[in-house]
């Protein structure tokens, strides 16, 4: 690529002005913040504060502060091992009792305080603690059990995550199938600024939560566009997190999803499908404890239900376009994810040959497509003669090629043309080096999208006009991760904003793509 | 001064370099390629009648595929939007090349909205051909782009444009799209037909019919053609329906007949009918997809069990290697916006006769404050 040097100042350029335009730091994304507690024991404080919606709403929220600090949303995820005897220590700074219920875990025992229907209340000023073992892995809620439907609404609402005693930095269970490269929370909440409004001026008894009439959307505390604005921000004193989870091609993301509100919110993942592994904390397994997900789903929508937790593994490898998402030529050398279904040929192929046939299980792996394109070369590639064909899946046990020279004529290295292919000739299904099939319109009669490349090709840049694209320093691969209630892609009537975050594909080569997952995790005593 | 002046040019012949360059034409592009499939969708406004009698104004796309003279689609696809939207159907292997002609907004011309087609739910998706704006490219007034998809998996999706996506979705540009199996035509415990590759027939069906869910706010279509501030924070839909009408329009089996009104140059807009038609033995696939803005939908089938077999266009089976059999049965099918399910209806056993298909979110079943109508349809078993 003889314009790297280019290429790389035109990314440089882009991700400074990303920087002073947004505030987009891509340094703090990445994996779930939270908190950790070497001794297991957490104290959050129950406080009033303020948090900002993007329209420029302020809205009083009550919310867990982790010790002393400022009250935020939601509260801190608390990041806790298997088998964790966990303490909570809970402290009371409102002036209406408050609680903690911790559903998933089994026998909390709560000490100190005050009875209260779910569970023991801290009253204003006062103090209860809860302890319960962490007993099985995965993601669970927590929130107040004192009047929850109006203080979970204000805001008293966290996540818990706990890791498996097995690979519990890779696997989100005790089981290889839930095995991830990265991970990010899905927390989605809604508010009534209404009930909010009411509050702070002390009116509680016009507060009416029958009525309530959500008109904020939020993902770990915030709404579009601050779901992408750095974590933590200084703008966002009391949201620390954001959510703007980023792969390289071929990982596997574990999205942990929680309805941490009332309403239930259908969580759209552009990109590819997601397979749903677990639902509140246990392994979508036909035998618990050794079958593995093996009843996973895989969806494009989930169900976000309110009070349900939900993991899934999402991945995306770019197979089956139909063109080459790199833009290689075809002289390049091919790249891992291009020859997943590379096979031998044991018969020889003539040059005069419409059709031959694979065993099943030479060519498994090849699509059930009714026609698609592969290579055929001997020896090493790209060092030698190849060709491209095209392939038709038939029924039956055997798979045969047809359409030699359909889609393009026979390629040839040295200007000699490929004669015939001999026994162990290898073959293999691939969009490498295929240009997008369709020309682009004019650039004028484009609008181009703030997240744009200029380029259809993974890790390259395209010509923009000025003032569009340019809040995609690698040139990689946006997809927005939202909710399809269309509706709740605002922010107090005003559009775009809301439950969306997107999720960004980088190219395989930390040169072109760097980035690193560097969660904030504060560890406490 | 000279400086000023240099601007000046600059501006002038930046005018000139965009009247000469902004060339926008209809741009058609169906390759001969093997296996190719291609679909010319014109998106604009238009206006359709809801089943009380009320005239809405919507966004939408119209099938202008087989206009013959590309040019002519800026004037066919004027107030041509139809809801539901074209409904598409393609096939496994197929080489999908879809052009959206943006023609303008006719009744709104202070709009200069681009429009884009998002394939919703294509696996390993590009994002040049999302449709999603914020990260790709949308086509501009008068203007047409070509999306490409290599067809690969089966099952029944939906599109729509993602452009503005609560205002335009809400505002119907919402369109059924569901693929074939390549196991189509191939002969398994007597079904030709299947809604997945599943080796065994378990998904085989003699009809099938697209339910799209979906529902209207009429308030936000009236904001919207009276060029007021768009209601998005009380968006409250009222006008509940199933492909684009409000029973008993649902069960008419043909077109609906145009709105009467004359900026619409008395167009029908409303072409697709819910009606669901089978000889007892036959089953029955429903494709159900939501395409709510505002709420989640529960379906029924009243007297025949609903089987579901897919769900988001995968079949429901686990994942390798044992692949269990996900599927269930059921009378109640929940599904949110942006999701879609596979249900077959086997009516072996069924007695003939008239069986309904309603949401049992019974508010719903009215047409805003007509009490009885909505998202309702019916089944005839012959």
């Amino acid at each position: 690529m003889k314009n790297k040097n280019l290429f790389l100042k035109t990314r440089l350029l882009l991700m400074i002005l990303s920087l002073m335009v947004l505030g987009v730091s891509f340094s703090a994304e990445g994996a779930i913040d939270g908190v950790i507690s070497s001794s297991n024991h957490f104290t959050l404080t129950a406080k009033s504060g303020y948090i900002d919606t993007p329209e420029g709403g302020h809205l009083f929220t009550w919310g867990y502060a982790l010790n002393n600090a400022n009250m935020q949303y939601p509260g801190p995820t608390l990041l806790l091992k298997q088998n964790d005897v966990v303490t909570v220590t809970l402290k009371n700074e409102l002036t209406v009792p408050v609680s903690i219920v911790f559903p998933g875990q089994p026998d909390v025992a709560a000490t100190g305080g005050v009875p209260g229907l779910l569970t023991m209340e801290a009253p204003p000023g006062g103090t209860v603690d809860y302890m319960f073992t962490a007993s099985q892995p995965g993601t669970y809620t927590y929130y107040s059990g004192t009047m929850p439907e109006l203080q979970v609404e204000m805001g008293l609402v966290g996540a818990i995550i706990v890791r498996p005693s097995t690979n519990p930095s890779t696997q989100a269970y005790n089981h290889a199938s839930s095995a991830y490269d990265r991970e990010f929370l899905y927390l989605l909440t809604e508010m009534d600024p209404e009930i909010h409004r009411k509050v702070s001026e002390g009116r509680m008894n016009e507060v009416d939560t029958t009525t309530f009439f959500p008109v904020n959307w939020f993902i770990n505390g915030r709404s579009l566009p601050d779901t992408l604005l750095e974590a933590p921000s200084l703008l966002l004193p009391s949201q620390p997190y954001n959510i703007v989870p980023r792969m390289r091609v071929g990982e596997r993301v574990l999205v942990r999803m929680i309805g941490g509100g009332r309403d239930f919110h259908p969580l759209h993942l552009h990109g590819n499908h997601h397979k749903v592994i677990a639902r509140d904390a246990r392994l979508l397994e036909s035998t618990p404890g050794t079958s593995g997900a093996d009843l996973a789903e895989m969806l494009f929508s989930t169900t976000v239900a309110s009070g349900q937790t939900t993991d899934a593994i999402f991945t995306w490898t770019g197979e089956n376009l139909g063109w080459d998402l790199y833009g290689h030529s075809f002289a390049d050398p091919l790249v891992s994810n291009e020859t997943f279904a590379e096979t031998t040929l044991l018969s020889s192929l003539s040059s005069n040959a419409f059709s031959t046939s694979l065993t099943v299980a030479d060519a498994s792996g090849f699509p059930a497509t009714s026609s698609f394109r592969a290579i055929v070369w001997s020896g090493t590639f790209p060092g030698t003669t190849r060709e491209i064909v095209r392939l038709k899946r038939s029924f039956g046990n055997t798979f045969t090629i047809t359409g030699r020279g359909l889609e393009m004529i026979p390629l040839t290295q040295g200007n000699v043309e490929a004669s015939n292919w001999p026994s162990g000739s290898r073959i293999a299904y691939t969009d490498h080096g295929r240009p997008v099939p369709v020309k682009l319109p004019d650039q004028l009669d484009l609008t181009n999208g703030m997240f744009w490349s200029g380029s259809p090709f993974l890790g390259t840049a395209g010509p923009l006009p000025p003032g569009e694209g340019g809040f995609n320093p690698n040139s990689g691969f946006f997809f927005m991760w939202h909710s399809h209630s269309e509706k709740e892609l605002t922010n107090n009537n005003v559009f775009p904003g809301g439950l969306a975050s997107m999720m960004i594909v980088e190219h395989p080569d930390p040169l072109i793509a760097p980035f690193a997952d560097n969660p904030n995790i504060t560890v406490v005593p | 001064m000279k400086m000023r002046y240099r601007y000046l040019i600059l501006a002038i012949s930046l005018l000139l370099f965009m009247t000469n360059a902004a060339i926008a034409a209809v741009n058609v592009q169906c390759p001969g390629v093997p296996d190719r499939k291609c679909v010319h969708l014109s998106s604009g406004d238009g206006f359709v009648q809801m089943a009380d009698g009320t005239v809405l104004f919507i966004f939408g796309f119209s099938d202008v595929t087989n206009v013959i003279n590309p040019q002519a689609v800026l004037s066919v696809g004027e107030l041509a939007a139809t809801f539901s939207a074209p409904t598409i159907e393609v096939s496994e292997g197929d080489q999908f090349y879809l052009t959206l002609t943006n023609v303008g907004m006719k009744m709104r011309p202070d709009l200069f909205d681009p429009h884009t087609v998002h394939f919703h739910g294509f696996p390993n998706a590009s994002t040049i051909f999302d449709g999603e704006p914020m990260a790709s490219i949308a086509i501009n007034q008068g203007a047409s782009l070509t999306y490409y998809y290599n067809i690969v998996e089966p099952g029944t999706y939906l599109y729509h444009c993602h452009v503005e996506a609560t205002e335009h979705m809400q505002m119907g540009m919402l369109g059924n799209l569901y693929v074939h199996p390549s196991q189509n035509g191939k002969s398994i415990n007597g079904f030709t037909k299947f809604v997945y590759n599943d080796g065994d027939g378990s998904t085989g069906y003699d009809v099938e019919f697209p339910l799209q869910v979906g529902s209207f706010d009429p308030r936000f279509h009236i904001a919207n053609l009276e060029i007021e501030p768009l209601p998005f924070a009380g968006m409250k839909d009222t006008y509940p329906m199933f492909n684009g009408r409000g029973y008993p329009d649902t069960v008419n089996p043909g077109v609906l007949p145009s709105p009467l009104i004359a900026e619409n140059n008395f167009k029908p807009s409303q072409p697709i009918s819910s009606l669901i038609t089978a000889t007892k033995g036959q089953r029955i696939l429903l494709r159900i997809s939501s395409v709510s803005t505002v709420d989640f939908h529960t379906v029924t089938v009243l007297g025949i069990p609903m089987k579901v077999v897919g769900k988001d266009a995968r079949m429901l089976r686990g994942p390798a290697p044992d692949y269990r059999d996900l599927s269930y049965y059921t009378n109640s099918l929940q599904l949110g916006g942006g999701e879609t399910a596979d249900v077959i209806l086997d009516t072996t056993g069924i007695s003939p006769g008239t069986y309904f298909v309603y949401t049992t979110n019974l508010e719903h079943l009215s047409n805003n404050e007509e009490d009885f109508g909505g998202m309702m349809t019916e089944i005839i078993i012959n």
